[in-house]
């Protein structure tokens, strides 16, 4: 294999337990989002259109639908002859198995893979983020600071600053101190879990990382201390576009709605960075006579016969005759039959609104039975993928459908199915 | 599936114009439907019916088709053995002075290195989603010559028309735009053979110096071969002139078409493009029409097919329009019953009105 400069490694292996019903059967990566994309398709655009043709997508938790979503990376123009995409599970040796145990743990058990292409850096990515960002430059600005790691920083309104893992860095940019959601910030440098390492010294730390019983073998807890202890230069790299961690229901629902609202932020309309994503084999979408579609966005394969407004409308999704979808997100394949009028609602894949129904945060007198607080708020209402709804039902704002913990439907969702695999 | 046959395409066809839309390219690369070319459908039949070698027999203007197939990755033809292959018109050096459009040698060396005893031969300006299977086990069953997909609806279409009489099911005339047909059976342009009987047919060819090659070069033999026909009952649109472009664009906009063609167990593939989704803005009126990824609609359309990444502006009307990809609509243009070619700028307050019969076509890249 010839010399690479800097492969990436792409985490894509947690549930994204935050998502609750959505990543039921899918890893969070493979969670549709923006009418025809999945989100681990921003990572994987981002590494092409910066020239990374060597890129290492580490997989744990529910990955089939991941994996044959992603396939041989040729939608993302990943298919090389030398290098390309690998899909790298965790895997039995002889020194024994087991699971991916940290962010750190899952780079170190694919130490060999790294040194098979012999890279000066590796560029590790979360495949849970949506933005846009040429990795060359940030590579150039670790070359020139002479950096071991460089690491990728927004800054995040004071207030918010104890929520993140905050960078505080001197006035050149070099880190001095990391602390995971400080009570009393002394930076707005938020990490965006975006980093280049030399890998010589990564290495060295990852192996060190790995002999230490105590550790959580976690970049940012870990890798990252351990790193400052010794004092290594590690650089705060500023990043001032888009980028959204769709990590709960919220900032999944309020990222899908930034493509109406804010839609210069992210441009997919950018023909020089172009997000791609696996073709869907459906025509062109057909409006119907009596529709109407306010400040929208649809894709390949959608019918619409009834009202869209302001929603994220997925491939394959229909909307029967006098239905009203607002606020809400589709995801590929939902149908919301006659007469149905939801409202900030997100609809899993290929589930099924019966007639006459209404959910959502405007819903007065819903059924309260589904109502999720761990996982849903500000009036967004989830439903599962492969879900059959009832006809004339209301449902509350705030809540989660999916049937019951031994898999029993109720008289609200009739049917359930597993997903079928892409 | 496993179907033991190869497929030519014929990627032109003299006889069929499509006014400007042809200019630069070939029947078969003729944008259709809001994001495929004219080939789509007959190459998208061929795989789904297991076909894995496929010869697409280009004329002249192919730039438009090679850009488009690529190498055939789009529909699963990128393959190790057989696979996608455009054939062009020179093969053979000494024919490359030649004055003659098409070099049929080049056909013949393709059919030589296959190993599939019967080849599928398709005109390409069909839009159907079918399946040869049936078709190919009928002729192999039945032990003929030659097989011939055709079917009723002649009559209603204008030319060219390949009217074929039949006595048991065999074909015993054959008439190229009969004024009064005897027959309504139509040839569909889709013939199956066996590739030793091609070669043959072939040969002879080029050896009394002939150079065109069509589904009639096949069918004109019907005294000297025994050709049967196969009646196809799918929902098929022929395109063999503007109007009937025209008129096949606005049928899949009827109830039903869709599902038909491109929503049952067998896709319709092309290539991939990555347009980001389509945009509605504020005050756009949309009613029964096709919309393609990557446009932004701010005006009114209805009954119209609109391509990918076109524009349609604030306070514009288009109905009963056919525009193709990244073509640009200006605030309160209108227009009516047009089609308007790639990369096209109409501009602000410009009112185009043609007829079903006769729409107006708008060139490729021009600024009205």
């Amino acid at each position: 294999m010839p010399k690479q400069e800097m492969i990436a490694m792409i985490l894509a292996g947690g549930q994204g337990s935050r998502l609750g019903v959505l990543t039921e059967y899918i890893a969070k990566p493979a969670v549709p989002y923006g009418s025809k994309y999945r989100i681990i398709d921003f990572a994987l655009s981002n590494c092409t259109n910066s020239g990374i043709e060597t890129v290492g997508v580490l997989t744990q938790y529910s990955p089939l639908e991941l994996n044959s979503y992603i396939g041989n990376g040729y939608s993302w123009d990943l298919d090389r002859n030398l290098g390309g995409l690998s899909i790298l599970p965790p895997y039995q040796s002889m020194a024994g198995s087991d699971w991916y145990k940290g962010t750190a743990n899952a780079i170190y058990q694919n130490i060999q893979f790294i040194d098979n292409h012999d890279p000066d850096y590796v560029l590790i990515l979360s495949g849970d983020h949506i933005y846009k960002q040429d990795y060359r430059k940030m590579l150039r600005a670790h070359i020139k600071a002479e950096a071991d790691a460089t690491i990728a920083v927004r800054e995040v309104p004071w207030d918010e600053a104890s929520r993140f893992g905050i960078m505080n860095a001197d006035e050149e940019g070099r880190i001095t101190e990391f602390e995971e959601k400080p009570a009393e910030p002394k930076s707005n440098l938020a990490s965006m879990g975006v980093y280049i390492f030399s890998w010589k010294t990564l290495r060295r730390h990852l192996i060190e990382d790995e002999l230490d019983l105590d550790s959580s073998n976690d970049f940012g807890q870990n890798i990252i201390p351990a790193m400052l202890n010794e004092g290594l230069k590690l650089l705060a790299y500023t990043f001032s576009g888009y980028w959204k961690d769709v990590g709960t229901i919220f900032s999944l629902w309020e990222s899908n709605m930034d493509l109406l609202d804010r839609p210069q932020e992210i441009n997919l309309q950018d023909a020089l960075w172009r997000i791609y994503c696996r073709n869907i084999l459906q025509p062109s979408h057909y409006i119907g006579i009596d529709a109407s579609i306010i400040d929208s966005v649809l894709t390949d394969g959608v019918e619409i016969y009834g009202t869209a407004k302001h929603s994220v409308i997925s491939s394959g999704a229909v909307i029967e005759e006098g239905a009203e979808v607002i606020d809400s997100i589709l995801m590929p394949g939902a149908v919301v039959k006659k007469g149905s009028k939801i409202d900030k609602c997100i609809v899993g894949i290929d589930t099924v609104i019966g007639e006459n129904v209404q959910a959502g945060h405007s819903v007065q007198d819903g059924r309260e039975d589904f109502i999720s607080e761990k996982f849903c708020s500000d009036g967004i209402t989830v439903f599962g993928s492969g879900l059959t709804i009832a006809d004339n039902v209301k449902i509350a704002g705030n809540s989660m459908l999916f049937p019951n913990e031994e898999g029993q439907t109720s008289d609200v969702v009739l049917e359930s199915t597993v997903l079928g695999i892409i | 599936m496993l179907i033991d046959a190869m497929g030519i395409i014929l990627a032109d066809n003299s006889r069929v114009r499509l006014g400007e839309l042809n200019d630069a390219r070939a029947i078969a690369a003729t944008p259709f439907g809001g994001r495929y070319r004219i080939i789509d459908f007959m190459l998208s039949s061929m795989v789904n019916s297991g076909i894995k070698h496929v010869g697409v027999l280009a004329e002249t203007k192919y730039s438009s088709l090679m850009d488009h197939l690529g190498t055939g990755s789009h529909w699963d033809l990128d393959r190790l053995q057989q696979g996608l292959r455009i054939i062009p018109p020179y093969m053979q050096s000494e024919f490359f002075r030649s004055p003659n459009p098409q070099d049929i040698t080049g056909l013949h060396d393709f059919l030589k290195h296959s190993v599939h005893t019967y080849v599928v031969v398709a005109e390409s300006n069909i839009i159907s989603n079918m399946s040869f299977t049936d078709f190919v086990a009928d002729h192999k069953n039945s032990g003929v010559d030659v097989t011939v997909m055709y079917n009723h609806d002649s009559n209603r279409l204008g030319s060219p028309n390949i009217s074929l009489s039949f006595e048991d099911n065999k074909v015993v005339d054959l008439m190229i735009d009969p004024t009064d047909p005897e027959s309504d059976c139509s040839s569909l342009g889709i013939v199956v053979l066996e590739r030793t009987l091609l070669m043959e047919m072939l040969d002879q060819a080029i050896a009394r110096g002939e150079t065109l090659f069509n589904t009639e070069f096949i069918l004109e033999k019907y005294q000297e071969l025994t050709i049967h026909g196969y009646e196809n009952n799918d929902l098929t649109f022929r395109i063999n002139s503007l109007a009937t472009y025209f008129s096949a664009s606005m049928r899949l906009l009827e109830k039903g078409v869709l599902q038909k063609i491109f929503k049952g167990e067998n896709k319709i593939f092309t290539k991939v493009k990555n347009e980001s989704p389509a945009r509605y803005l504020k005050d756009n009126q949309v009613s029964n029409s096709l919309i393609s990824d990557g446009c932004d609609i701010i005006g009114s359309v209805e009954n119209s097919v609109v391509f990918r990444g076109v524009n349609v502006g604030r306070y514009s009307k288009i109905s009963n329009c056919i525009i193709l990809q990244d073509t640009v609509i200006m605030e309160g243009a209108e227009l009516s019953n047009v089609i308007i070619d790639k990369d096209t700028v109409i501009r602000s307050g410009v009112r185009l009105q043609g007829s079903p019969d006769y729409p107006v076509v708008i060139g490729k890249g021009v600024i009205v």
